[in-house]
């Protein structure tokens, strides 16, 4: 068995907003292995993005440790955390946000060497961005453009070069193709997954499309809010899932065939997600759930493995 | 619609790969500023601004020098003469030439008025940024202070300040009379660039910096700021009138500048005895010069102000 | 089949700093009585703008209509005066937005928002109007309608504000509800409500809807008949049982191609089109996916290909229909 290469154990994030506490991550923990993608998927509120900034200490955890290679990167310094940021990094959701508009395509790119010094001279600095941007399917045409020039995917891909400036081993995609468009979604897809291959990149995947967490990632994680209710292999997952949230969330999306999809069996959810703020004890999906017992009030079902690495919250199964 | 087209069987035949181009870019660039540039000159008003305080600054210099006459030059024999061919604007009541003297007082108001809206400016980015990128502890300590600050009355300070130097002598010094000035004048720039900063702390891009392991200085230099460098050129613009204002208001009120050197506002102060003898062009020529500048530098603000709004694009 | 709306030869462009945008170039289609069409492509093929279009909600200046007509009922709706246009908005043809967060006055009741068409269309009074609205949130399936009708949207969440958006499109009972992107915003759990309740709706009212997705899956589920844009124009229109099962266009096969479904194998490759659209500032000479396309011959630079019928409702913009093209489809063929 490999050691993980990132080992998540109770982390949580809490905010503190107007009405109380906001529990956005409440307790999750998970292991991601060397050159896997790890998919993490849930619908609004639910905490994933905010789970993805916290792993990176992006966001200062409430509680939890966060293991890297064995050590929790939540005791260091921000000296030390700085050393070891070169090996995190994230690629935004939002492409037409997570770049300066300011800055020109070269500049955005080489800004992880420059904080880090990373460069002797001017001219490694060029060809290492160049490289960069060949990587992703851009070229030295590109350089001196700004990032309103270009289109949703271009602009991704120019995240992605940046991501990868500092040779880093773990990437976090916090819903890198939400705001693209279907075809172009494929195109960063395919992208991403060569990458891995070529450069040995470990993933994380966020996402709320669960059609394509699951062509991406080897293992998927499924949280509502702030709790992971299910964790399995990508297959597994979809083939037989056992946590009533997770069933529900599957039927729900469409499948692009009109054969099959009108003769699909439909769970249909009554409500809307509720708000993480002060949440009650007892399982989080309870007020949703059509197979909700009285237990289900009262205790927090407890994460953990219901069939050979197939974990899973719900005190039914 | 079927048009006729002349269909040879060769056309049919497939596409080079070079021949299409997928990433192809075809606007050519837009630049920020020769954008925001473009914008203003289709603006005829902010134009007609930015021409007059042209004309002025450039006579503000070459205006002393036209006629001969210097500003000091008294001429007991040529006391309030009207404006004539040889007097362009007349002459005060101590038979100063008008004109050399309006384009000095034109020199020390924009001199005063650019410096102050400058000094302004540099204190209120360096106070609002840090108070913007810092803790929100001491970024509300630092907003009461600021706050304090600028709620003493300006007249106040000025005033006392301006009797401090004088009994040391330096009353009517520039300097004196910039630092008066300035000492509370800074604070609505500071809150403006605070507000900036905090609104684009919450970017994803200075988010995205964090992230490659910038410090918070790094993220207000390199990214915050010169994102808000609209806004905050649309305020410095608007304050120059302001401070322009400000020192006549002071001259006016004898708190300013000393003669022979003057102001526009001194010299309307001066020129304010002649209107009840029929001299009144001794104080309007200067008040029309006030006038005109701060309606420059008005319009040139807002129509920068436009064409910094990325909404108003057309 | 009765027509509802038919539009011929659509044009629609922006006159912007640059010079002309043309934004839809020449589309028909058109919506039968208590029919569902879906207005798929992705952002910039002017599907927005259409719909935009047939309710004249466009800003004019800078857009314009550059040709075409749009005909509801028989009337051309381009002819219409702004007054005639908005005793139709709200009445006859209703419109619901993608955003529910901000289609909703937020300092207005909830009732009040929801009759406001029929207080001013039909002269309705206050409590007839008011039990209107009570029935309305009934029939959009809001829990407590009665207690609902007197609060302001941001006491609605994301699901039940677009249910109430609903609720305004239908309550003068419309001919025609233009849906543009309407569940894009929502989670898929409240999306797949959403779709129900359309698909409930349609049914018990006899409406006909056009609905605007780039999402296949969509589709897939509540449409009837499918038009397919691309840089402004139609590329492909057809039944949707056609369109995924005998897929014409080498665009929207690589669509379908590109799109991940939960039923497919993960070995699958994820087919992806290089690229991105083409600039409508300088349209095309030819055909818009030419820069693009794996198929492409020399014919597709030149000229813009052709409308060919493949049944009498499935027709295909592409040069390969073409007698003349080498790799010329079979009767048959399509798919992958």
């Amino acid at each position: 068995m490999t050691e993980p290469l990132i080992s998540a154990r109770n982390v949580k994030k809490y905010f503190d907003v107007g009405g109380g506490k906001l529990k956005a991550v409440d307790g999750i923990s998970f292991d991601i292995y060397p050159q896997e993608t790890f998919g993490l998927v849930g619908e609004s509120g639910c905490g994933k993005s905010t789970a993805g900034r916290t792993i990176t200490r992006l966001y200062e955890p409430t509680g939890g440790e966060l293991f890297f290679n064995g050590k929790n990167i939540y005791k260091l310094s921000r000296r030390e955390m700085q050393e070891v940021r070169r090996n995190f990094q994230i690629v935004f959701q939002d492409p037409y946000a997570s770049l300066n508009p300011r800055m020109t395509v070269e500049d955005i790119v080489a800004e992880p060497l420059d904080i880090h010094h990373a460069y002797k001279n001017r001219e490694e600095r060029s060809e290492r961005v160049i490289e960069l941007l060949r990587l992703v399917g851009l070229g030295e045409e590109h350089i001196l453009r700004f990032p309103h020039e270009f289109s949703g995917g271009q602009r991704q891909r120019v995240g992605i070069a940046r991501a990868l400036a500092l040779n880093p081993k773990f990437i976090v995609c916090d819903e890198p193709i939400s705001a693209l468009d279907v075809s172009i979604q494929a195109q960063v897809v395919n992208l991403l997954k060569n990458l891995q291959d070529k450069l040995g990149l470990t993933y994380m995947f966020i996402a709320h499309d669960l059609s394509m967490v699951r062509y991406i990632s080897d293992r998927v994680g499924v949280m509502y809010l702030g709790h992971m209710m299910e964790l399995a292999e990508s297959n597994e997952l979809y083939k037989n899932p056992i946590h009533p949230y997770t069933k529900a969330l599957l039927s729900a999306i469409p499948i692009p065939d009109p054969e099959i999809q009108k003769n699909r069996k439909r769970i249909i959810l009554e409500g809307d997600v509720p708000s993480p703020i002060n949440p009650k004890p007892g399982c989080r999906f309870v007020e949703r759930c059509h197979n909700a017992i009285d237990k289900c009030r009262k205790e927090t079902p407890v994460f953990e493995e219901k069939s050979p690495k197939h974990f899973a919250a719900c005190h039914i199964i | 619609m079927k048009a006729e087209y002349n269909l040879k069987p060769d056309l049919f035949s497939t596409a080079s790969r070079e021949d299409r181009n997928a990433e192809k870019m075809h606007r050519p660039s837009i630049r920020y500023w020769p954008d925001v540039w473009r914008r203003l000159k289709m603006n005829k008003l902010a134009m007609t601004g930015l021409v007059i305080i042209c004309l002025f600054s450039i006579m503000a210099f070459v205006g002393t020098k036209i006629n001969g006459f210097k500003y000091f030059e008294q001429d007991y024999s040529l006391i309030n003469i009207h404006p004539d061919k040889v007097h362009w604007f007349g002459t005060d009541e101590l038979g100063r030439d008008m004109f050399t003297r309006v384009w000095f007082g034109t020199r020390y108001s924009l001199f005063i008025g650019v410096t102050a809206a400058l000094i302004d400016f540099v204190l209120g980015v360096l106070y609002g940024g840090i108070a913007g990128i810092t803790t929100r502890r001491i970024d509300a300590i630092m907003m009461r202070v600021a706050e304090v600050i600028y709620s003493i009355p300006y007249l106040l300070i000025v005033i006392l300040i301006s009797v401090v130097f004088t009994s040391a002598g330096q009353g009517s010094s520039l300097f004196v009379m910039i630092f008066a000035m300035t000492l509370t004048s800074w604070v609505p720039m500071a809150i403006l660039v605070r507000g900036q900063v905090l609104q684009l702390k919450e970017s994803e891009y200075s988010l995205a910096a964090e992230s490659l392991g910038a410090t918070r200085g790094w993220i207000l230099l390199k990214h915050i700021i010169p994102n808000t460098l609209g806004p905050i050129l649309v305020n410095l613009t608007l304050q120059i009138p302001g401070a322009i204002f400000a020192e006549a208001n002071l001259s006016f009120l004898g708190l300013g500048i000393q003669a022979p050197k003057s102001s526009l506002g001194a010299l309307a102060n001066e020129g304010l005895a002649g209107l009840a003898v029929g001299n009144a062009y001794q104080l309007f020529i200067p008040a029309i010069f006030i006038s005109l500048i701060m309606f420059a530098f008005n319009v040139l603000g807002d129509g920068l102000r436009d064409a910094l709004d990325p909404r108003l694009r057309k | 089949m009765e027509n509802v709306l038919e539009v011929k030869e659509l044009k629609i462009s922006f006159q912007t700093f640059f010079g002309e945008v043309e934004a839809v170039r020449g589309i028909s289609f058109n919506v039968g009585k208590k029919e569902t069409v879906a207005i798929v492509g992705e952002s910039g093929c002017g599907k927005s703008v259409t719909a935009n279009g047939v309710m004249q909600l466009l800003p004019m200046p800078p857009a314009f209509f550059k040709g075409g007509e749009i005909i509801f009922n028989g009337e051309n709706l381009l002819k219409k005066t702004e007054k005639e246009m908005q005793a139709i908005r709200g009445n006859k043809i209703s419109m619901v937005f993608q955003d529910p967060m901000t289609s909703l006055n937020p300092t207005m009741k909830i009732g009040k928002q929801i009759v406001e068409g029929l207080v001013k269309h039909h002269k309705m009074s206050g409590d007839a109007a008011r039990k209107k609205a009570i029935e309305m949130l009934e029939l959009v399936s809001v829990p407590q309608p009665e207690k609902r009708v007197n609060q302001y949207p941001h006491e609605f969440s994301g699901g039940m504000r677009q249910r109430v958006m609903i609720a305004l499109a239908m309550v003068c009972n419309p001919q025609l509800l233009i849906a543009d992107e309407p569940t894009t915003a929502l989670d898929v759990t409240v999306q797949a409500q959403i779709l129900e309740l359309m698909k409930k709706l349609q049914e018990q009212l006899g409406m006909s809807i056009i609905i605007i997705t780039h999402d296949l899956g969509i589709v897939a589920d509540v449409s009837d008949r499918v038009v397919v844009m691309y840089a402004g124009q139609i590329v492909e229109t057809g039944l949707t049982s056609e369109i995924f099962a005998s897929t014409k266009h080498p665009y929207t096969k690589k669509l379908l191609a590109s799109v991940p479904r939960l039923d497919m194998s993960r070995d699958e490759p994820l087919y992806s089109i290089d690229g991105t659209p083409p600039d409508l500032y300088i349209p095309p000479k030819g055909c818009s996916f030419y820069d693009r396309c794996s198929e492409a011959m020399k014919v597709c630079k030149e000229h813009v290909p052709e409308l060919s019928e493949h049944s009498a409702t499935h027709l295909s913009r592409c040069w390969m229909n073409h007698p003349m093209a080498k790799n010329a489809y079979s009767k048959d063929g399509g798919g992958k």
